[in-house]
């Protein structure tokens, strides 16, 4: 790190203005940006690629670099509503999220615009799904073109720290009061190392944005207020327009903060920067990371002689059409790329909204041409950049456009190109085995399961093929493949976004030889009790042949039962004739373990970090199967690989329970050796030995009867907790002496836990 | 730190001297990328950027890393991947096998390998048309000093370079350990060293023995015209053609069927479905039975779940390059090799 004073520029305060010199990402100017400033409460979800700024400010804040205190929430959803409310009891409010998550959020945006509560939102921009991809375009945030939110936009990582000063004190003016979103590129800038500078004294930061001005505040018991009328036609217009009045305010404000901003750190905005345009007969318009790209070729196409310019803006709400119009007020003709389509709409957003912006000048005889590029984080060359301009000077020089609106980069593929067949269907023949054999005793109610013989289950065909590309050793496929060997027949399968999700399918693969179904995680219940609903009508209507059978199965990881929770209670609520599986590895493993409801005391994980002050988690884990145990579906269970006849057995009762009866719900304590940190061969006696310290009590619930299948205690097998926590490289700190409070806690509540499971075990009443 | 000014010795028309770094998740070259990257631009006063490719990647799946460096007063603007590397770093040489690595390799290029080969074998294993070739056993040095290979290789690399100061990269490295990991300073210094050290080279002039391979976007046989609607896969199954062997770092299960008493745990715990069984007669009982005939190599990770779980050392963990080439071709040995 290297420390520069710069002296020329005119500073705020008095004493030369340190910046120190580093090398960071965009998430990590993201962060360091909000550390700096202090914020009181961080409400967030983990999402790629913005995940990265709350971890980095959860190890900050475990290392005492800060006092912020960061939420998780249990979906985007929750996580806005965290940030609203904690707007309203008068603090500073962050958040960053992406692509699903901004619009997982969206429902809760206009209203914290709309009651005028000041925030802060990093969007870091990311591919809508679906077909789901992480990489980055602009499709989510042209989503958020119409929530009454300032947006501002960072093309580097030296400008999301900028941009996020800047845009607190944008949110914060008097006259403006709204929240604000700064959108930066996902992966280009946020993952990108550049050089950068950063005030080396946060004071320097904080001096700049000012005190925060508690306004309508909702913990003020001097000042009762009610927040959030229900308002009808007379008046709510009237709201609209004191918004909008607002966002005109911020218009004037924005370049005014720049100006200051730019005499505080040297580093100068404009609402809408223009490169060689002033004789520039061919401009192009593009946002972000690809302007920075498209830059360097205006040098290369100058130095050709080509009459080549570029424009992009740094602010879109308020759109800034005036300057827009005067930027390309000499251009014969402008090639506006977006990053995303307004499908029919003939051109992506800022296509829509150039055009407008020009039409305002009468005197404007620009060809407009739209272009839409680099979708699903399409890399974009120079190459590209170079293509688009020669379009825009071909068009100036013949004075119209040929193909006013099309895409760029696409692929028509190889004609001969066929998926090539695997196999046939599994049949039903070929799947039932007929090993084993479930049957109800009709006294007691109860299942009896003969024959799990895992070994001559090997015959049974693999719904799930080799070729994904899951870590070594992980634990999802021994788990729900030994699940699967105990079912029979046709099954058709919905997994939630999770790891199991993603390393199954990526495009043109799948490695599913029955039908799938993806539906994101907040939603995948809803979505198979869909699917079984509209089967068996269709086969009460003869559509589909009476005497077929289909068993459903959804599979969620732990994570897409904290943000999938609410639908999947409501298909308990309805009782479908479907199996949730939850396979549990205590946290958020595909976007790169972060916390999850489900992940224990004390653990360590990318937002719960150990360090000075950082002890891990620090709340109990979730039980989701004595949840679902409480909505009184027909059948709960808990089961690990290392049991795996008792696994078997269980799928083999959960079949004929939702065949017979309706929902089953399962819970499979799952491996990741990957962020769990053991070695990929262990991962069994892990697992096992969650169980025989009591953790992850082996047991199932059958009509509200509890039976406890594994009692390590009466097999003499019983652990203390310690011996499962010094398998895993998350928790070894846990063994240490300062831990050991934090150890007893967690072993407190496991033993509740178990002891309470023993009484339900006793009285089947409980 | 500050080093003493040094030159790039090439750099491109862009003004970029570019590094591309070709690996498996796990084995660390994100990391390695943003050392040489820091140590270039914080110790040596360049000025220059660091990113990967980013999928889904887990563990053992295949990742690049870029570096770029430039002269101090000029602007990073590039968003775009190295195509056209001064120096390739291949931190596992299987990848060779299912991924273009050499793509963009010229004849001034230099190519770092992680492996136990000559640059002679080397170079033909990676049929590569021209370019300097530096071979690197990290995997040994790794071993031996307790530590991760991306050291070893960033040691090698500095050294290949010519101009990367190996004490920048080695306070970097200092650095990134950091206190939390003080203990492992010194056998990663130690290592780097050795990979400096170790390196073996040779220049190979284009001598018509292998094609250049250029970088190419293009290829892509589903296009606009053929995909089916939706994203639908048809055919569902199709990852089975997939060769995921590039996974393994080093370590296969041999199985070993004169022991084999088919007893069905392994086919429980593999999570790569590699075992393949069928319909026989039990030696022991005369009976119909299910029969272990096989492991798939080409779907094997390597995690060695089954080793573990086997009760009757049918199953028995082996470095992939020291075991017998008929063995992975077969899937199994009767216990006459190993
Ligand atoms: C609305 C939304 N928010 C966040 C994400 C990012 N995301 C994808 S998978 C995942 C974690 C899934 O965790 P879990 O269900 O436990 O499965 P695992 O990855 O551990 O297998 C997250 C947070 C998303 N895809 N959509
Ligand atoms: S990160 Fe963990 S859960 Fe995800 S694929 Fe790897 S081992 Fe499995
Ligand atoms: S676990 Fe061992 S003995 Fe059992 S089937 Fe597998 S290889 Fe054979
Ligand atoms: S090492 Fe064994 S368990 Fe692991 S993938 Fe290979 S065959 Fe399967
Ligand atoms: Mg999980």
């Amino acid at each position: 790190m290297k420390i520069e004073t710069l002296k020329e520029e005119k500073i705020l305060n008095k004493e030369a203005i340190k910046q120190t010199v580093d090398f960071k990402s965009g998430n990590e100017m993201a962060a360091l940006a909000a550390a700096q400033i202090n914020y009181h409460i961080m409400g967030y979800y983990p999402i790629t690629p913005s995940t990265e700024v709350a971890e980095n400010l959860d190890e900050m804040s475990a290392n005492g670099e800060h006092e912020m205190v960061l939420i998780p929430g249990d979906g985007e959803h929750g996580a806005a509503g965290v940030c609203y409310g904690a707007t309203t009891a008068g603090g500073r409010v962050f958040n960053a999220t992406s692509a699903q998550g901004l619009l997982y959020a969206m429902e809760q945006l206009p209203v914290q615009s709309g009651t005028r509560y000041p925030m802060v939102l990093d969007v870091v921009c990311r591919t809508v799904s679906g077909p789901l991809n992480i990489r980055g375009d602009h499709s989510d945030i042209m989503m958020a073109l119409n929530i009454g939110w300032v947006i501002i936009l960072a093309k580097d990582p030296q400008a999301v720290y900028d941009m996020n000063i800047i845009a607190l004190k944008i949110a914060e003016h008097d006259e403006i009061r709204l929240p604000v979103i700064v959108a930066y590129d996902g992966f280009f800038t946020s993952h990108q190392k550049r050089r950068i500078r950063y005030f080396s004294d946060k004071k320097v930061v904080q001096d700049f944005i000012g005190e925060f001005k508690i306004q309508n505040c909702s913990v003020d018991v001097d000042n009762p207020i009610t927040i959030g009328p229900y308002m009808n036609d007379p008046d709510l217009i009237n709201n609209k327009k004191q918004q909008s009045m607002a966002m005109e305010a911020s218009y004037k404000i924005i370049p005014q903060i720049y100006k200051e901003y730019a005499e505080l750190s040297g580093r100068r905005y404009s609402m809408v920067e223009s490169y060689m345009t002033d004789d520039a007969e061919a401009v192009l318009f593009i946002l972000n990371s690809a302007a920075d790209t498209a830059r360097i070729v205006v040098d290369k196409l100058r130095i050709k002689g080509k009459k080549v310019g570029l424009v992009y803006p740094t602010v879109i709400r308020p759109f800034p059409a005036k300057e827009i119009a005067a930027a390309l007020k000499n251009a014969k003709a402008v090639l506006v790329a977006d990053r995303q389509d307004s499908y029919g709409g003939w051109g992506g957003n800022m296509t829509i909204e150039v055009k407008a912006a020009l039409k305002d000048d009468p005197q404007n005889r620009s060809i407009v041409i739209s272009r839409i590029y680099g979708l699903g984080g399409k890399d974009f060359y120079e190459e590209d950049a170079e293509a688009m301009f020669e379009l825009a000077l071909d068009a100036a020089k013949k004075g119209k456009v040929d193909v006013p609106y099309d895409y760029m980069g696409t692929t028509p593929g190889d004609p001969n190109f066929k998926f090539e067949k695997v196999r046939g269907p599994i049949t039903n023949k070929e799947s039932s085995l007929g090993i084993i054999k479930v049957t109800r005793d009709e006294k007691t109610g109860k299942l009896d399961v003969k024959g799990v013989k895992h070994a001559e289950l090997t015959a049974m065909p693999h719904r799930i093929t080799p070729g994904h590309g899951a870590c070594p050793g992980c634990g999802i496929f021994p788990s729900i493949g030994t699940f699967l060997k105990g079912i029979e027949g046709h099954v058709v399968m919905l997994w939630h976004t999770g790891c199991g999700m993603v390393v199954t399918t990526g495009y043109p693969y799948s490695s599913f030889n029955i039908t799938y179904i993806h539906n994101l995680f907040q939603n995948g219940a809803a979505t198979l009790s869909g699917v079984v609903e509209m089967y068996k009508e269709r086969q009460r209507r003869g559509e589909i042949p009476k005497e077929q059978d289909i068993t459903f199965v959804m599979v969620t990881g732990d994570g897409g039962l904290d943000i999938g929770l609410g639908p999947a209670l409501g298909t308990a609520f309805r009782n479908h004739n479907m199996i949730i599986l939850e396979y549990d590895n205590e946290g958020y493993m595909n976007t790169g373990h972060q916390l999850s409801f489900t992940t224990p005391l004390g653990h360590a994980t990318s937002t719960s970090n150990v360090g000075t002050v950082g002890v891990g988690k620090k709340f109990h884990h979730k039980d989701s199967a004595q949840l679902f145990a409480a909505c009184h579906i027909p059948y709960v269970f808990t089961a690990v690989e290392s049991q795996y006849r008792d696994l078997i057995r269980k799928a083999a009762k959960a079949q004929w329970y939702a065949k017979n009866e309706g929902l089953v719900f399962g819970k499979l304590f799952s491996s990741c050796p990957l962020n769990w940190r053991h070695p990929d061969n262990i991962a069994q006696s892990v697992v096992q030995a969650a169980v025989e310290c009591n953790f992850f009590p082996l047991y199932e619930v059958e009509h509200g009867i509890t039976t406890i299948n594994y009692d390590p205690e009466e097999k003499g097998k019983k652990v203390n907790v310690t011996e499962w926590l010094k398998l895993m490289g998350k928790t070894k700190h846990l063994l240490k002496p300062e831990f050991k409070g934090v150890v007893a806690e967690f072993e407190e509540e496991v033993e509740r836990r178990w002891k309470r499971l023993k009484a339900m075990h006793e009285n089947p009443l409980l | 730190m500050t080093t003493k000014e040094t030159k790039l010795p090439i750099v491109n028309g862009a003004g970029f001297y570019e590094i591309r770094m070709e690996s498996i998740g796990g084995l660390g070259a994100n990391l390695a990328g943003k050392i040489l990257a820091e140590a270039g631009v914080l110790n040596m006063g360049f000025n220059g950027s660091n990113f990967s490719s980013y999928g889904s990647e887990k563990k053992g799946s295949p990742v690049k890393a870029f570096i770029r460096f430039c002269s101090s007063d000029m602007e990073v603007r590039e968003n775009s991947p190295v195509t056209e590397p001064h120096l390739l770093a291949l931190f596992h040489e299987n990848l060779s096998k299912t991924i273009p690595v050499t793509q963009g390799v010229g004849p001034d290029g230099i190519v770092v390998i992680n492996t136990s080969k000559s640059p002679d074998e080397a170079r033909d294993f990676l049929k590569l048309h021209a370019g300097t070739v530096y071979c690197i056993n990290a995997l040994k040095i790794a071993i031996a000093e307790k530590t991760r290979i991306n050291t070893a290789i960033l040691g090698t690399i500095c050294r290949a370079s010519g101009f990367l100061d190996p004490d920048a990269i080695k306070d970097m490295i200092t650095k990134n350990l950091g206190k939390k990991y003080a203990s492992l300073i010194a056998p990663n210094l130690k290592t780097f060293d050795r990979g400096y050290n170790e390196g073996v080279s040779k220049k190979f002039k284009p001598d018509n023995k292998y094609p250049y391979i250029p970088f190419t976007r293009d290829g892509q046989k589903i296009g606009y015209f053929n995909q089916p609607m939706g994203g639908v896969i048809p055919s569902g199954g199709n990852s089975i053609f997939k060769d995921i062997s590039a996974s393994r770092e080093g370590w296969i299960p041999v199985l070993d069927i004169s022991k084999c008493t088919n007893c069905g745990e392994c086919d429980i715990t593999c999570p790569d479905y590699s075992f393949v069984w069928e319909d026989g007669i039990d030696p022991k009982k005369g009976k119909p039975a299910r029969i272990l005939k096989r492991i798939v190599y080409e779907h094997c990770k390597g995690c060695l779940r089954c080793v573990e779980i086997c009760k009757f050392e049918a199953l028995t963990s082996h470095k992939e390059f020291e075991t017998d080439k008929t063995i992975l071709e077969k899937g199994f040995t009767d216990g006459s090799k190993k």
